[in-house]
């Protein structure tokens, strides 16, 4: 392990990390076809009188144990032998005795037991490490003792910070956290980054740009005590603060700004037209560091809050809600009721993702297998999401679906604009059946100019389109199974065509309590909403302080952000995490605080560190360095931009689908169906699912765009317009001005001796353009130490 | 590729022969480190030996008929226009009437004796290579989820595509080129999701060509001095910003990945170049009828590129989106998709075997499923997961076989049920995987092609 560096032992972790489902999946196949065939037909067809809580004639299909025993007819199979077992007379109705007794099973059901029978029985013993219930909802669920004491399921402790030997390298509480680990493990923190690299660093992790060569010098000559702060308040003070950050968030909600990557073809009932709404509210919100807990009401309930302002419509709360309104759903499954339940599950599963870190998901089709989260629990939470309208209604077989979409105005300025429509379009009919007529009804005939006339009237008064967002509502999905408020039943195995029993809506037992209240009237998104966002809810604080520390150091003090469950890996410094979040709710839930403290820590100041800390902790989990990392894929194209001058900073509006225009790359469309984008290329989030951390991946394809593509020659030209502009051929020794002037505004710093050599040569060999090209492909420019 | 002989890292770089690199780069450095071998690295290489390198998916898009193409059912023809004598699944979509027999004849073939349809003479030609697996179970009746299935496992949610856990389990032969190419002519309807790298890394992800005269996005000239000069000015800048930074993979491997952008501007393009194919060969496979054309051009490509070690082909049959979707006009249409596909893939067929490479290349047909043996309205047949086919050559499968069975009327599979899960499973082990064992940690738990599923169907291996 001795030389290796970081990325590699990443790599190398992710190749051999131990199995988290090893147990289960040393089934055997017999097992397995037992599973998948058998089970689901005891379930489905016998087990209703055969059961745990009836056993008709005293017969027991739950376990190989009792089948043997069998009832009062004797054994109900004889392994191996089919032909001799009463269980498949029973079901080839040959015999008196008939079972099922309403209706026989379908063929091939007949087959499969028999099949079952022939090859002994095969029956697995439950399931570890949950006693996992059958998907009836009638299993014997229990919580681990190891559920009960995890870690991140206890409330949240305020733990003091730590005593450490080096009183004077702590800056604030964070590193006295970080320092102790460090000095328990016999690590020394590296020596502070140049202010230069901090500077670099902290501008592209807050605003997801590089510093101006004015800048630099601004901070690099302001030797006050508050040089550092003053620093970050101008970056956090900043728009493009919200821009960079909303981005981490959107691959978190896997937004998307359409699923189709052509514009022509896009079909507008089900693509999410109007999604740059929540984009640009997850951008506003962080700008104005609306406090998180908010920001997580808004995206559950949003529809729900009353305007702070008294006014009858809050924008801002129907357009938060395109958080659950803007899945990976297309025109979606040609079943629709299938795609419902995948809808509701999708939701499910990225608010347990995205607000909890809990993978509430995995309990669809079973209890958790390893979480405390059962299968009941899933559909209390389901309830929930049923009794939400995303969709105008159902939909039919094959056709499109409508996504819910609300006006952003008050109810009678929509109905205004609306009336009006409607009645241009019935003259409009009126006037093409005048074309039809025969003979030709002549031009100026008077009730045809009438007609005109009155059609440009209400034209000229026609009130101006309002916005209009996607969005959730309460009230179910009209033409579904669950067309209104209501509670749901488990779905065996998932399954909406096998329905069990009804579960009230409610929260997670184990986390909420079994004597909740029920939900008085609506939903119930408002009180899962409350849930999450609770003081006393110790998931949510954790799981976003988290978030933001992978945001500024490459890695969480947990490393499955989307996972604090059993099969997550434990936080490195819990203390250290606890007290961000306690300190983080207590602030006020607020973001922008968090950020600070940890940017102006003397963590975070930390330089690349020498060789030797790298070896003792090639994965810097002890933080005894700053780790270097590759910018992301929108930072790349931004900071070319930025270079050339040509950045243009404007916030909002719908996304584009040219890459070539010269806003920020949040601006550039995210097409669900688009994966050979520019971003996709440099590992953008896919936006299928809830994205916890983007891998990086160096690839020819990469350096092949930067070398051929239009867009990448295009930013090379404009960069050396630049120089040659800000340097004009009259400046004294103007080469090497244009190479200092090129080195600032790329690397903020001044070129070497050896650098220029080779820059002079390119451009004596070449042309600017091609220096500037080889400067926008060099690794310091996409490398942050 | 990846031999045990200690590499400096300078020779990797100047071995730049070695790289596309669509196998991400720094795991390909690391890969050449002697520690490396002090490591456990069991995905990098199989787990067993391998019968098969390659793979060459023929997939047809909509759901090609089973009961008219490679699954004969006698007892459909004597009671055609009846009812099915069972309840159909709850799940059936629209209604389907009553059961239509197929309006072609099936004939034995080959030494094997296997039953195929008329449709299909080039096929029923090399039967004695191919073994149809008869008992296909899919879990999803609607194109999106079963095709999803079909290609990443899993029918609703974005997982990694059977493709890129190849490419990410073994990286690539021939690092000039990609190790997964998709060729798809039309946009099919559930696009990139089926060839998606989903929480791998990306590059693990299908290359897509859609025209075949473009394969590859941003290819530049390759006798470009103007473009060697900047390189080598990068080179050296970037050795110098290094020089100050502890060893690190990652600018290693974005070195190499400009030298390795370059070569492949001189390599990829004659790899997709089947213009320089003879004319007999491009007459074999039909590129000369309008018909056969835009297959027998994918077929023929796929050749080319599996020959060049790329690891897996995935041929979309699609000139237009689902165009094997019989809903109506199954007489017409039917017949016309044979025509379009049979002859360019008997070609590739027999192009592989003569070059020696049917034995260790797997060639899978089929689509997402099969369909109704009862009519939807008079002249169609409605989506089928129950129980359809698809048939396997090569790479360690046994020629001229059957395996598993459906019921009389080709409804339900009931004999030796094949799963695409258990599909799925045959296919990694073929190419030398434990499908239990390939995994990748994401979200706290690791993934498997197969999910908790999967049978090795051994009885059908060589």
């Amino acid at each position: 392990m001795s030389k290796l560096p970081q990325s590699f032992v990443l790599i190398l972790f992710l190749l051999t990390a131990p199995g988290g489902l090893r147990a289960e999946d040393a089934a055997t196949a017999g097992a397995e076809f037992f599973e998948k065939q058998i089970r689901p037909l005891l379930v489905a067809h016998c087990q209703s009188c055969h059961g745990e809580k009836k056993q008709e004639g005293g017969l027991r299909l739950t376990s190989r144990e009792w089948v043997l025993r069998g009832g009062e007819s004797g054994p109900a199979i004889a392994p191996g032998k089919p032909e001799e077992s009463l269980l498949i007379k029973a079901i080839d109705y040959l015999d008196d005795l008939k079972m099922p007794p309403k209706q026989k099973l379908a063929e091939v059901e007949i087959t499969l037991l028999k099949r079952w029978v022939a090859t002994g029985a095969p029956w697995p013993e439950s399931l570890p490490p949950n006693n996992v219930s059958d998907g009836t909802g009638q299993g014997g669920w229990e919580v681990t003792p190891q559920q009960r004491s995890w870690w991140a399921f206890q409330p949240m402790k305020a733990a003091k910070s730590p005593t450490v030997k080096d009183e004077r390298w702590a800056r604030n509480e964070i590193d006295r956290f970080v320092l102790a680990e460090m000095e328990a493990r016999g690590h020394a923190p590296a020596a502070a980054a140049d202010r230069r690299v901090w500077l670099r660093r902290v501008t592209f992790d807050l605003t997801g740009l590089p510093p101006t060569p004015d800048e630099l010098d601004a901070f690099v000559g302001d030797q006050s005590d508050q040089a550092f702060e003053r620093v970050v308040t101008r970056l956090l003070e900043s728009p493009a603060y919200g821009q960079r950050w909303a981005r981490h968030w959107l691959d978190v909600a896997r937004y998307a700004d359409y699923h189709g990557a052509n514009p022509q073809t896009r079909v507008a009932s089900c693509d999410p037209l109007e999604a740059w709404h929540y984009r640009d509210w997850v951008v506003d919100s962080l700008n104005r560091d609306l406090p998180f807990d908010q920001f997580v009401v808004h995206q559950i309930a949003g529809d729900l809050l009353p305007s702070p302002n008294g006014e009858a419509v809050y924008p801002d709360g129907m357009i938060a809600t395109a958080f659950l309104a803007n899945g990976v759903w297309d025109r979606g499954d040609a079943d629709k009721e299938k795609l419902l339940s995948d809808m509701v599950d999708d939701q499910i599963d990225t608010v347990g993702k995205a607000f909890l870190g809990l993978t509430l998901g995995c309990a669809r089709c079973h209890d958790h297998k390893f979480d405390p989260i059962s299968n009941e629990d899933y559909y209390a939470l389901a309830g929930i999401f049923y009794s939400s309208r995303f969709m105008d209604n159902l939909g039919t077989k094959g056709g499109e679906i409508t996504l819910k979409r609300v006006p952003l105005v008050p109810r009678a300025e929509a109905a205004l604009r609306h009336g009006y429509e409607v009645l241009i379009q019935s003259i409009n009919t009126k006037l093409a059946a005048l074309e039809k007529i025969a003979p030709p009804v002549a031009a100026d005939h008077p009730e045809r100019l009438a007609l005109i006339k009155e059609r440009d009237a209400l034209q000229a008064e026609l009130p101006p389109p309002y916005p209009i967002a996607i969005t959730v509502q309460d009230g179910g999905m009209p033409g579904s199974l669950f067309p209104g408020i209501q509670d749901v039943p488990i779905h065996i195995r998932g399954s909406y065509t096998r329905l069990g029993k009804v579960v009230p809506r409610r929260m997670p037992v184990f986390f909420a309590g079994d004597s909740q209240s029920p939900i008085p009237h609506g939903s119930g998104r408002r009180e899962l909403a409350a849930w999450i966002a609770s003081k006393s809810n110790p998931l949510t604080a954790r799981v976003i302080v988290n978030r933001v520390w992978q945001g500024h150091f490459g890695a969480g003090l947990v490393r499955t952000p989307n996972n604090f469950g059993l099969l997550s890996e434990p936080p490195t410094h819990p203390e250290l995490l606890d007290w961000l979040a306690a300190r983080f709710v207590e602030e006020g839930w607020s973001l922008k605080k968090l950020h600070e403290w940890i940017v102006l820590s003397a963590t975070y100041r930390q330089g690349r560190g020498e060789l030797n800390t790298q070896q003792n902790d090639p994965e810097n989990r002890w933080l005894s360095r700053f780790a270097a990392r590759r910018l992301e894929a929108e930072a790349i194209r931004d900071a070319m931009l930025a270079v050339t001058g040509k950045l243009d900073l404007s916030t909002g509006g719908p996304a584009s689908d040219d890459l070539a225009i010269t806003r920020r790359s949040l601006y550039v469309q995210t097409a669900r169906w688009d994966r050979s984008n520019f971003a996709m290329l440099f590992d953008a989030a896919n936006p299928d699912a809830s994205v916890e951390t983007r891998t990086v991946s160096t690839v020819a394809p990469q350096s092949l765009f930067l070398l051929n593509h239009k867009f990448a020659l295009e930013q090379a030209k404009q960069l050396a317009e630049r120089l040659i502009r800000v340097v004009p051929n009259d400046t004294p020794d103007m080469e090497l001005a244009r190479i200092q002037r090129a080195y600032r505004l790329l690397f903020n710093r001044l070129a070497t001796d050896e650098e220029i050599a080779i820059a002079r040569d390119l451009v004596a060999r070449s042309s600017w353009d091609d220096l500037a090209h080889v400067l926008l492909c060099s690794n310091e420019f996409v490398y942050i130490d | 590729m990846f031999n045990t002989s200690p590499l400096t890292r300078r020779q990797v770089l100047a071995q730049t022969g070695c790289g596309f690199g669509m196998l991400a780069l720094a795991e390909l450095l690391a890969a050449q480190e002697p520690e490396r071998s002090s490591q456990p690295s069991a995905v990098r290489s199989p787990h067993h030996a391998p019968r098969a390198k390659r793979i060459i998916f023929l997939y047809m898009p909509g759901g090609p008929s089973h009961v008219d193409l490679l699954d004969e059912k006698p007892r459909l023809e004597i009671e055609n226009g009846k009812p099915l004598p069972f309840d159909k699944p709850k799940l059936e979509r629209t209604k389907t009437g009553n059961l239509l027999a197929s309006p072609w004849k099936f004939a034995k073939h080959g030494e094997s004796g296997v039953a195929v349809s008329e449709l299909l003479p080039g096929l029923a030609s090399q039967i004695d290579d191919v073994c149809v697996i008869r008992s296909m179970v899919a879990d999803n009746i609607n194109h999106t989820g079963a095709a999803l299935q079909m290609c990443t496992g899993e029918q609703a949610f974005s997982r990694p595509s059977l493709g890129s856990w190849l490419t990410y389990g073994l990286g690539t032969e021939n690092q000039n080129l990609p190790g997964f190419v998709v060729v798809s002519p039309a946009a099919v309807f559930q696009g990139a999701q089926l060839w998606a790298s989903s929480f791998l890394p990306s590059a693990y992800q299908g290359t897509l060509v859609r025209d075949l005269n473009h394969p590859i996005a941003n290819l530049g000239s390759a006798s470009n001095q103007q473009q060697r000069d900047k390189l080598d000015s990068l080179r050296r800048l970037n050795e110098i910003h290094k020089q100050t930074r502890a060893a690190d993979n990652q600018l290693d491997a974005r070195i190499a990945s400009f030298e390795l952008a370059f070569r492949m501007q001189s390599e990829a393009p004659e790899a997709f170049d089947i213009s320089r194919e003879s004319e007999a060969t491009h007459k074999l496979y039909g590129t000369d009828k309008p018909e056969s054309e835009l297959f027998g051009k994918q077929c023929l490509l796929a050749r080319r590129l599996v020959e060049r070690g790329v690891r897996f082909v995935q041929l979309f049959d699609a000139p237009a989106n689902n165009v094997w979707d019989h809903h109506s006009g199954l007489r017409e249409n039917l017949p016309k998709r044979c025509r379009a596909v049979d002859q360019p893939i008997t070609a590739l067929l027999i192009d592989l075997k003569s070059r020696g490479l049917l034995e260790d290349t797997l060639v899978w047909w089929g689509g997402e499923f099969g369909r109704t043996p009862t009519a939807e309205g008079t002249d169609g047949r409605e989506h089928h997961p129950f129980g359809f086919s698809m048939w396997l050559a090569g790479g360690g499968i046994r020629g001229g076989m059957t395996y598993g069975a459906t019921d009389d009327f080709g409804w339900h599979s009931v004999q030796d049920i094949v799963h695409v899960h258990d599909l799925h499973a045959t296919i990694l082990h073929q190419m030398g995987f434990d499908h239990e064992r390939l995994t990748y940690r994401f979200g706290g738990r690791d993934y498997r092609l197969t999910d908790v599923h999967g049978r090795v169907v051994t009885e059908i291996l060589t």
